[in-house]
């Protein structure tokens, strides 16, 4: 694999950084991160890796564009109401960067279809706004061998932290055996 | 910071957040990190995990609470649509009407001749109404106003009503220069 010249030009902030250079951005280009949920953690979750040339990004998002989430979910546009929300952060990242490959799911995560999504995927990034989904996520991570970057946002509190029992760290269970009851978990 | 917690794994580089727990909060503008561990009695990853294929997530989440929440209220006797009760507020027998949200939404948008008590205070005993005054409750979608209504039925109170759909039907049915959030 090589980057174009336009990639070159494009990328030359990490290609001279130590830290990434010419086989750093080769990897983020060969890399394939699966997004779950393209809402207010998701937008500039998927805007940041699109812009720094994540090769392949997976979203997916069974949920349409509507005028309340603009406030926060800065990947959609006044345009896209109504819209799958995968297809438009979709848009917005190509036209950033046309060199990524952007992949939609317009449905809904579910035990029939998480295995075999994760297994077309190196990392996971849970950007979900619910409990059944988290522990889905973290569960078809598990099984399928994937680390799983977690992320998730409560009025003005967030947390953040990688889960990778592969290479012996803890996995979201270890930290929530279970979920709130369900009175407590806001709508 | 998602995203660069990503970026570092594909490139292999710098501390990845493994085994540690960031807390965030905006309004103090606080960082905190906390150590996780692995748990060896975790259902998934420990040394006898119960879990070992996908699993029922709704049935998981939704743990039942104990007596009271099995006890199911059929409230839909008491559904009042928007449109009647606009005619009700129109008309000359005017109900107590009243607003079980939270202050900050009844700062967004209110039902003129509304009075504000918040389900989070409510006590069906001590709101100053005789009990067989008519009244009429609304929230935001109608589903808290149906519990303070559960409340006012057991404090004795008989002519209750709930405004089905909230004032977010009413705004879309009744009066649609009342902004909807
Ligand atoms: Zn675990």
């Amino acid at each position: 694999m090589k980057l174009s010249n336009e990639e070159v030009t494009r990328y030359s902030r990490h290609l001279t950084l130590p830290e990434v250079g010419m086989q750093g951005q080769l990897k983020l280009k060969e890399a394939k991160v699966l997004m779950i949920g393209a809402g207010g953690l998701g937008s500039p979750l998927g805007m940041y890796l699109g812009a720094a040339g994540i090769g392949t990004i997976g979203v997916i998002d069974f949920d349409v564009v509507d005028q309340t989430n603009l406030h926060r979910q800065i990947a959609h546009s006044l345009g896209d109401l109504g819209r799958p929300k995968a297809e438009s952060l979709r848009e917005t990242l190509l036209a950033a960067n046309p060199n990524v490959r952007v992949e939609v799911h317009d449905e809904r995560l579910t035990r029939d279809n998480a295995l075999e999504l994760f297994e077309c995927y190196d990392i996971i990034a849970d950007g979900s706004d619910n409990f059944e989904t988290r522990y889905l996520i973290n569960d078809a991570a598990f099984f399928t061998k994937k680390p799983l970057v977690s992320a998730s946002i409560f009025r003005f509190q967030g947390q953040l932290s990688v889960f990778d029992p592969a290479s012996g760290g803890p996995c979201y269970r270890c930290l929530y055996s279970q979920p709130p009851p369900a009175s407590l978990v806001p709508s | 910071m998602q995203a660069t917690e990503v970026i570092k794994l594909v490139l292999g580089e710098g501390l990845p957040m493994i085994g540690r727990l960031l807390l965030y909060d905006a309004m103090k503008m606080s960082f905190r990190e906390v150590k996780v561990r692995r748990n060896p009695d975790c259902e998934l990853c420990g040394e006898h995990p119960s879990v070992k294929e996908l699993i029922d997530y709704q049935a998981f989440c939704n743990v039942p609470l104990g007596v009271e929440e099995a006890e199911v209220f059929d409230g839909s006797a008491y559904e009042m649509t928007p449109k009647a009760l606009k005619q009700l507020l129109d008309s000359d027998e005017q109900p107590v009407l009243l607003d079980v949200r939270e202050p900050y939404e009844w700062d967004i948008c209110r039902i003129e001749g509304a009075e504000l008590m918040p389900l989070s205070s409510f006590k069906a005993d001590q709101t100053g109404i005789t009990t067989d005054t008519p009244i009429v409750l609304y929230c935001y979608k109608g589903v808290r106003s149906m519990s303070a209504l559960q409340e006012l039925k057991k404090a004795g109170f008989s002519k209750l009503n709930n405004l089905e759909g909230g004032i977010d039907r009413w705004a879309l049915e009744v009066d649609p220069d009342m902004p909807r959030y």
